[in-house]
């Protein structure tokens, strides 16, 4: 009786480590999705126009926004 | 309170019941402050606190150490004491002469208590310029955590801090959403001329240049509300109710209003618990498990060895790093004559994509960390060489698709390097690395990959660790790569490469993705 009650704690044990990893897995969707949403709202749907010039100066406004600044100082 | 004390060269030892913050104080100012339990480990009959790694540097030569009772301002202990084999007066400054302290975070700051209103004033301006912006750009900002609670209990900047932050709720519940906003303020504060920097998917650093040519970074914390919590980036997930934030109320720091929560105390008690009012020079956060774990899961995980291990390795400022071609670059130039265009992944000091400019292959270098490869990007434009420099940042996918994006349109064949990057990073990391690999090399180009395969005496050195190569070569497959060569090595050379022994530790693949 013992001993099954503490081979069963031992296995719930298991099974919430692994949910939580489950549960951690979906979150970190989260941040793929808006990543995605942006770029799609941000770039892909602008880019459909094919209009060459505003497609580049559109990827580099958008990286801009992305990128860390430059190091500052002399040139 | 402290029945005895002494000093040596390993810390400082207290005997004592008690768990107090003290001060300690050299030649009477402050340096830093401890818990004498917490932050102390038993030796023998006595507590000892060992010297922090970040003190330990100045401490040869004489002072009169002081330990003092943080609230009640009592000393507890003074001794003319002699650290190391110096004879001068220990002196804890910068380059530049000014006092350092440390922080909360056992970091060497120049802190509030160190700088007279003059040196803040410029601060207090950046904190009125950022919060405008942000205003400007849609959210109601006021300022958080440490600025916040100096404001509401004494109406300054507290000594022992060193830096401003500001915050904001959004109107979204939903962490999309709130993320999707985030990225929006950063572009609009791009847009009004800031330079910013990202740590997380809704919190990042707006660096302002104050008149003495000095950077400053204030952080901005993104929160939202959902099912009666608080969540804020990055310590915070309390119940809350919506009316503590909105309308926003004023508050006075250093003789000037902020905006703040329109009750602040129940915010300063989801960030510092309900002793918030009794100040503590060594605060440690006490987050829950599950807000960590939920603020990670998400909106964390885009800056794998950013910080803690190559911003480190690259320190301050633009570097000069080793000169000429790696083995490796040396390998797929010879296996790529005819290539017009190389990308170098993870091209740090830029060596490689120099070399291969030189040879009139038009290259790219791609890093996390800027002042990497700030040298090479100046000698390429004095030099005239085809060689570009770009940040980029394989684990946030935005850079991966936007940067793509861009190489993809250059002229073909193009070929990617990486070197010592999918053994470096996480899994998010080398999917989308492979996937950057993919969109510029489209069908023309190849891959090239070096990872570490197995361990040798330098692993673990610098992040890279080695790699299941079974494990990547499947990642491979399921983005519809297919392995043209695959060798095993003994030797890896160069000097930023682990150190290596003479068993095979090292594979070397190439990679295409035309059928």
């Amino acid at each position: 009786m013992i001993a099954r009650r503490v081979r069963d704690s031992g296995g719930l044990e298991k099974r919430v480590a692994e949910l939580e990893a489950e549960v951690q897995e979906c979150r970190q969707l989260n941040l793929r999705l808006a990543e995605l949403t942006d770029v799609v709202m941000e770039l892909l749907l602008p880019v459909a126009d094919r209009d060459e010039e505003r497609v580049a100066e559109l990827l580099q406004r958008y990286r801009d926004s992305v990128n860390d600044p430059p190091v500052p100082g002399p040139r | 309170m402290l029945r005895s004390a002494r000093v040596t060269d390993a810390g400082i030892f207290v005997r004592t019941e008690q768990d107090r913050a003290v001060d300690v104080l050299f030649d009477g100012r402050r340096i830093g402050s401890f818990w004498l339990q917490r932050d102390t480990r038993q030796a023998g009959e006595e507590r000892k606190y060992p010297w922090p790694d970040a003190l330990r540097r100045f401490l040869d030569g004489v002072t009169t150490l002081s330990l003092v009772d943080h609230v009640s301002e009592e000393e507890l202990f003074s001794a003319d004491v002699r650290l190391g084999t110096g004879e001068e007066r220990i002196r804890v400054e910068d380059a530049q002469g000014n006092p350092l302290g440390l922080d909360k975070s056992l970091r060497l700051m120049r802190l509030f208590e160190s700088r007279s209103a003059e040196h803040v004033k410029p601060l207090l301006d950046s904190m009125e310029a950022v919060l405008a912006a942000l205003e400007k750009a849609g959210v109601e900002p006021f300022i958080a955590y440490g600025t916040l609670l100096g404001a509401v209990r004494d109406g300054e900047l507290i000594g022992h801090d060193s830096d401003a932050d500001l915050g904001y709720v959004s109107k979204h519940d939903h962490p999309v959403d709130v993320m999707l906003e985030s990225f929006r303020l950063q572009r609009a504060l791009v847009e009004q001329g800031f330079a910013v920097t990202r740590y997380s998917g809704i919190a990042f650093k707006v660096l302002v240049e104050e008149s003495d040519g000095t950077r400053r970074g204030l952080d901005v914390f993104g929160g939202f509300m959902r099912d009666g919590m608080l969540y804020l980036m990055g310590e915070v997930g309390h119940p809350f109710e919506a009316q503590w934030i909105f309308p926003r109320s004023r508050t006075t720091l250093e003789g000037r209003t902020f905006p703040a929560p329109a009750v602040p105390e129940h915010l300063l008690e989801a960030m510092y618990g309900p002793t918030w009012r009794v100040p503590d020079p060594a605060y440690k956060f006490e987050t829950p498990q599950s807000t960590v774990r939920r603020l990670n899961g998400w909106f964390r995980g885009t800056r794998v060895g950013q910080e803690q291990v190559w911003g480190k390795f690259y320190g301050h400022g633009p570097q000069a790093g080793p000169q000429g071609p790696s083995e490796f670059v040396r390998w797929v130039r010879e296996c790529e004559p005819d290539m017009r265009t190389a990308v170098d992944v993870g091209c740090g000091y830029g060596r490689d994509v120099m070399w291969l400019a030189r040879q009139g292959v038009e290259a790219w270098g791609l890093d996390f960390i800027s002042r990497a490869f700030k040298r090479s990007a100046r000698r390429a434009e004095r030099q005239g060489l085809p060689a570009t420099f770009l940040w980029a940042n394989i684990t946030e996918l935005r850079s991966v698709m936007v940067t793509g994006a861009l190489l993809a349109r250059l002229p073909g064949p193009r070929v990617v390097l990486a070197r010592h990057v999918a053994d470096a990073t996480d899994a998010t990391g080398r999917s989308h690395l492979l996937r950057l690999a993919r969109m510029v090399a489209g069908r023309s180009g190849r891959l090239y990959l070096q990872v570490q395969a197995a361990r040798s005496p330098g692993n673990g050195e610098r992040g890279v660790k080695a790699l299941d190569v079974e494990a990547l070569l499947a990642q491979v497959a399921d983005l519809g790569g297919r392995v043209l060569e695959r060798h095993d090595i003994a030797e890896d050379e160069g000097d930023d490469a682990p150190a290596s022994s003479s068993a095979p530790t090292i594979c070397r693949l190439v990679i295409t993705w035309n059928p």
